[in-house]
């Protein structure tokens, strides 16, 4: 079962970042053909410009109103650049293929095309059994994220980004757990094993490199892979949470992660200019 | 542009090699041993570590009753086994039977150890452990409250019970005394229980 589920992510995975490649050169290559250079044109003008007090040679295809404005844009970037929400798609990817997943969505303020702080709100569920011992798991529960990404490319006007973070995790959640009747090998004897509503919270802290592409007009797409860290969770007396929401397994003391996220980006700020700038 | 892409393409081969390795690797740190067991350290009578020169057999009694028989001969030391034994009988032995506790033997001739490893009940809230000594005569017996329950590390490694020890006694016929020194019986290996037997180490 596991082995079919992780064929199926790698797979995906694969697929994603395939397309997601093809996506992002794409719109770099249209990026770049913004660039104007002096030497592809045969006629050129003259324009003597206050705002940067230099001599620029365009050609004379180009509105030279435009350029300045333009000019004056790059210099005057507003510090709120708007906000973007997402959703997750792997979550629900993995609740369909695998026996846990989520429902995961994102709010991230934009500020200066540099910092974007963010919140992200989640649902997860597990629901699995071991095949070997027969000990069955389940919980449903929230879970909360907060932290910040930064942009790391040098040109921060572009609708791309390439971006790491962190986040605060959390998550307070019940679990049930049983599985087959314990005996004694020694003195005999036999007892349940069935435990419900075994309450649990959980603190721990992700380290994120993400890219971000525009598909089309505001929306984009990205991929995150995490590297999560539990540093705090409060244990049952007589189990531990296998699956934390949120944060994954906890078969290891840290937990690799990703998301795939459709994201709507409602960035007025790139076009807005302040007034007493004009 | 060229450097952000190749950033890019590096990001998203790492993605796709971070996957393949979650999909290849799967940890298991799950205990070897299926039964939890409790530590017993021995110590003099004043305190010292020790290894107890002596040969020690542990044994418990069970819940119910079982017959045994005794076969005497004289001259001869008395043998006492778990089922009838012809050969015996035919060389001479006289042979009774009587009904007593069940048993089982949990720590068979140790000898020369400076600790010992005991399983204790999973639902019994006093286990009564009979230590025999090679040396001696008496036997001591340890009288262990404790309270088991069931713990799942990870659902692959399956159920295992642990233990709170409450109190402990014994006899004195080579135990001076005997303390808990760490209640919780689990898989981090604590000494659990000090056993301080008579005299002075030299």
């Amino acid at each position: 079962m596991k082995t079919s589920v992780y064929s199926s992510m790698v797979l995906l995975s694969s697929l994603l970042c395939i397309s997601l490649w093809f996506m992002s050169t794409r719109s770099f290559a249209q990026t770049d053909t913004t660039i104007v250079t002096a030497d592809s044109v045969s006629t050129v003008i003259s324009v003597t410009e206050s705002v940067t007090g230099k001599t620029i040679t365009l050609p004379d295809s180009i509105d030279p109103a435009k350029y300045v404005e333009s000019l004056m844009e790059d210099d005057k970037t507003m510090f709120f650049q708007g906000f973007t929400i997402s959703a997750d798609l792997m979550g629900p990817v993995l609740y369909f293929a695998s026996d846990y997943g989520s429902v995961e969505g994102a709010l991230r303020l934009n500020l200066k095309n540099t910092y974007f702080p963010i919140v992200e709100v989640g649902y997860a569920k597990c629901d699995m059994t071991d095949d070997n011992t027969d000990i069955h798991y389940a919980t449903t529960a929230p879970y909360f994220r907060v932290g910040c990404d930064v942009n790391m490319l040098k040109d921060k006007k572009q609708d791309n980004r390439l971006y790491i973070g962190l986040r605060y995790g959390f998550s307070k959640f019940t679990y049930d757990i049983d599985g087959p009747d314990i005996s004694d090998p020694i003195w005999g004897g036999t007892d349940k094993f069935s435990y419900r509503d075994l309450d649990a919270t959980c603190h721990w802290a992700e380290v994120i490199a993400g890219v971000q592409v525009k598909i089309w007009k505001s929306f984009h797409m990205g991929w995150s892979v995490r590297l999560k860290r539990n540093f705090s969770s409060t244990q049952s007396k007589y189990a531990d949470p296998y699956y934390i929401p949120g944060y994954g397994t906890t078969t290891s003391s840290t937990a690799w992660g990703g998301t795939y996220n459709l994201i709507f980006d409602l960035n007025w700020g790139k076009r807005k200019i302040a007034k007493t700038d004009r | 542009m060229q450097k952000l892409r190749t950033v890019t393409l590096t990001l998203i081969i790492g993605f796709s090699v971070i996957s393949m390795l979650l999909a290849g690797c799967s940890s298991n740190n799950c205990p070897l041993e299926s039964t939890v067991l409790c530590n017993f350290h021995f110590y003099d009578s004043e305190g010292t570590a020790i290894s107890y020169g002596d040969t020690i057999t542990v044994t418990t009694l069970l819940p119910g009753y079982k017959t045994v028989y005794i076969y005497r001969k004289f001259g001869m030391p008395t043998l006492t086994l778990d089922h009838p034994d012809q050969q015996l009988t035919e060389s001479g032995y006289t042979m009774s039977q009587m009904e007593t506790r069940k048993d089982s033997v949990l720590v068979n001739k140790l000898a020369g150890q400076s600790s010992m490893q005991v399983p204790l009940s999973y639902f019994n809230a006093t286990d009564t452990l009979i230590v025999n000594y090679a040396s001696i005569s008496r036997n001591d017996t340890i009288y262990i409250g404790h309270n088991g329950y069931p713990y799942v590390d990870l659902p692959e490694c399956g159920t295992h019970v642990f233990h709170k020890l409450s109190s402990i006694s014994s006899t004195d016929a080579a135990i001076d005394h005997i303390e808990i020194n760490k209640p919780d019986v689990n898989y981090e290996g604590n000494e659990n229980i000090r056993i301080f037997f008579n005299g002075t180490a030299q």
